[in-house]
C-alpha cells in the first residue's frame, strides 16, 4: 500500500487505540469533516520473517494457502523466507499454495520442519503435545526460561532442536 | 440446560439464533463457533432459505480465502450479522475477548480482537452470545475494552443492532440510553433469575415478554436436518454428534 496511514472502522472507544496512542488517532474525514474516522498507523517492519513451503533458485516462493502474509511481505523494508525445499523452479501456478516472486523477497533460507510445532501444510501437521507444552510454559517468565533452556539454548540451533524433539512425533500429511 | 426440555444448552441457543436468520442477508461467524454454526444453518432450513452463510474455518461454507478478505467484506457493508463470543460484556455493550485477569498481568490473553474489533463496528447487526449467564462474565464494567458498544461522538459505525443471547435471556443494547436492558426472557425462568445472574442493573420496570421454548420442529430439524449436514460436510463434527440430539 505504501501510504503512511490508513482509515479503518475498527476499535473506536477501545482499549486497543488507548493503549497505543503512538499508533492510532481519530481524526475528520476529509470528505466530510462532519464526520470522523479512526487513523491507523502504516506498520513497516525493517525485516519481515516467514516460512514457506518451496523456493527457487531465483528468489520465487511458495506460501500456503489461505495466510495472511503477503499483506506482511508487502509492508516490510525486507524479506526473509526460510522453505521446507528448494527447487530449480517453483511452479507460480501450485495447486494448493500461493506464489510470492522474487521481487519481494530479499532472501530464501532452507530450514525443514521451520513451522514446527506448528504445521507446514503438505509436509507436517502441527505437534500438538509440542504446542501444549509451549503454552503452559509461556504463563511466566520463569517457566518460559525453562522451556528456551530445554528446546533453543541446550539444542544449539535448528538441527539440535529437531534431533531433540524427537521427529517420530511430527505427523506426515501426503501432500 | 433445562431439564423440561430435554434439551442440550447448544441446541436452545442454535434454535433462538435460527429465529434471527432473514432471507437475503449475509450471516457470518468466526472459527471455533459451533452453536451459531448450527443456528445459522437451521435458520436456513426453517426460516431464511436465501439467507448466504459464511462459517470460517470450515471447507463447505467459506467462501471466503483470508482474513483480510473476510473483514474487508464487512467493512464495505457485505455483511448483515455476525457472533460474538466475549469474555465479559458490560452494562454499555462493552467486550473484553481480550484480558482474563489484568492487562498487565494477564493471566491469560487472546487473540480474538484482531478481526472482531472491526467487525464489531463494520456489521449492522451484532449477536454476542454465551453458554452461561453469570455475574462474572455479565459485569459492570470489563477489564479491557476489545470493542466499544458506543463509539466516540461523530464516528462513523455501521451498528444499528446490539443483542446478547445467554441460556437465560436476549439482552438488547438500548440505542438511545445506550445502556444494556432486558428483551425477554426464555420459557422457564424469570426476570428475577437473569438480575440474579447479572453483574449490573437490568431496569426491570414492567413485564417482560417471554422467549418461546423451541419447538418440536425446530428440534427436530435440528437434530435431524442440521446436525447430519454438519457430519457429512466436516462442520463441527464431534460437537454435533456429541452436543446435537443426544439429551
Amino acid at each position: 500500500m505504501g501510504a503512511p496511514f490508513v482509515p479503518t472502522l475498527a476499535y473506536a472507544g477501545s482499549d486497543v487505540i488507548k493503549r497505543r496512542p503512538e499508533d492510532f488517532t481519530i481524526a475528520a474525514n476529509p470528505f466530510d469533516p462532519a464526520e470522523r474516522i479512526v487513523i491507523a498507523k502504516a506498520i513497516n517492519p525493517d525485516v519481515g520473517i516467514f516460512h514457506g513451503l518451496k523456493a527457487d533458485r531465483a528468489g520465487n516462493v511458495l506460501l500456503r494457502k489461505g495466510g495472511e502474509e503477503l499483506l506482511l511481505i508487502q509492508a516490510s523494508r525486507k524479506v526473509i523466507v526460510t522453505v521446507e525445499e528448494i527447487v530449480d523452479k517453483v511452479d507460480p501456478e501450485a495447486a494448493g499454495a500461493r506464489f510470492v516472486p522474487s521481487l519481494y523477497v530479499t532472501a530464501v533460507v532452507h530450514a525443514p520442519f521451520g513451522s514446527y510445532p506448528a504445521a507446514a501444510p503438505g509436509y507436517y501437521s502441527a505437534d500438538d503435545k509440542q504446542l501444549r507444552e509451549y503454552l503452559a510454559a509461556s504463563i511466566s517468565d520463569k517457566t518460559f526460561a525453562v522451556y528456551l533452556d530445554k528446546y533453543v539454548f541446550e539444542p544449539g540451533g535448528h538441527d539440535g532442536y529437531l534431533e531433540h524433539v524427537g521427529l517420530g512425533r511430527v505427523g506426515s500429511v501426503a501432500p | 440446560m433445562t431439564e423440561e426440555l430435554q434439551i442440550t444448552v447448544e441446541e436452545l441457543l442454535a434454535v433462538y439464533i435460527a429465529r434471527e436468520m432473514r432471507d437475503f442477508e449475509t450471516c457470518a461467524c468466526g472459527a471455533q463457533s459451533f452453536i451459531p454454526a448450527a443456528g445459522m444453518l437451521l435458520g436456513r432450513e426453517l426460516y431464511a432459505p436465501n439467507m448466504e452463510i459464511i462459517i470460517r474455518g470450515t471447507r463447505d461454507f467459506n467462501p471466503i480465502a483470508t482474513p483480510r478478505d473476510f473483514h474487508f467484506l464487512a467493512q464495505r457493508g457485505k455483511m448483515d450479522l455476525f457472533f460474538i463470543g466475549a469474555i465479559e460484556i458490560d452494562k454499555h455493550a462493552n467486550f473484553n475477548l481480550h484480558v482474563i485477569g489484568d492487562r498487565d498481568a494477564p493471566q491469560v490473553l487472546m487473540p480474538g480482537q484482531y478481526g472482531t474489533g472491526l467487525l464489531y463496528y463494520a456489521v449492522p447487526r451484532i449477536i454476542m452470545f454465551r453458554t452461561a449467564h453469570t455475574k462474572r462474565i455479565f459485569v459492570e464494567k470489563v477489564r479491557y475494552i476489545s470493542g466499544a458498544g458506543t463509539s466516540p461522538e461523530g464516528v462513523f459505525r455501521r451498528t444499528r443492532e446490539v443483542r446478547i443471547l445467554t441460556p437465560l435471556a436476549w439482552l438488547k443494547l438500548n440505542q438511545e440510553s445506550r445502556i444494556v436492558e432486558l428483551e425477554s426472557v426464555h420459557a422457564g425462568h424469570s426476570a428475577e433469575d437473569v438480575q440474579e445472574n447479572t453483574g449490573f442493573d437490568l431496569n426491570i420496570g414492567g413485564p417482560v415478554p417471554v422467549t418461546p421454548a423451541p419447538s418440536e420442529k425446530e428440534l427436530h430439524s435440528l437434530r435431524a436436518i442440521v446436525k447430519s449436514r454438519m457430519l457429512e460436510t466436516g462442520t463441527y463434527a464431534d460437537l454435533a454428534r456429541t452436543r446435537l440430539g443426544v439429551a
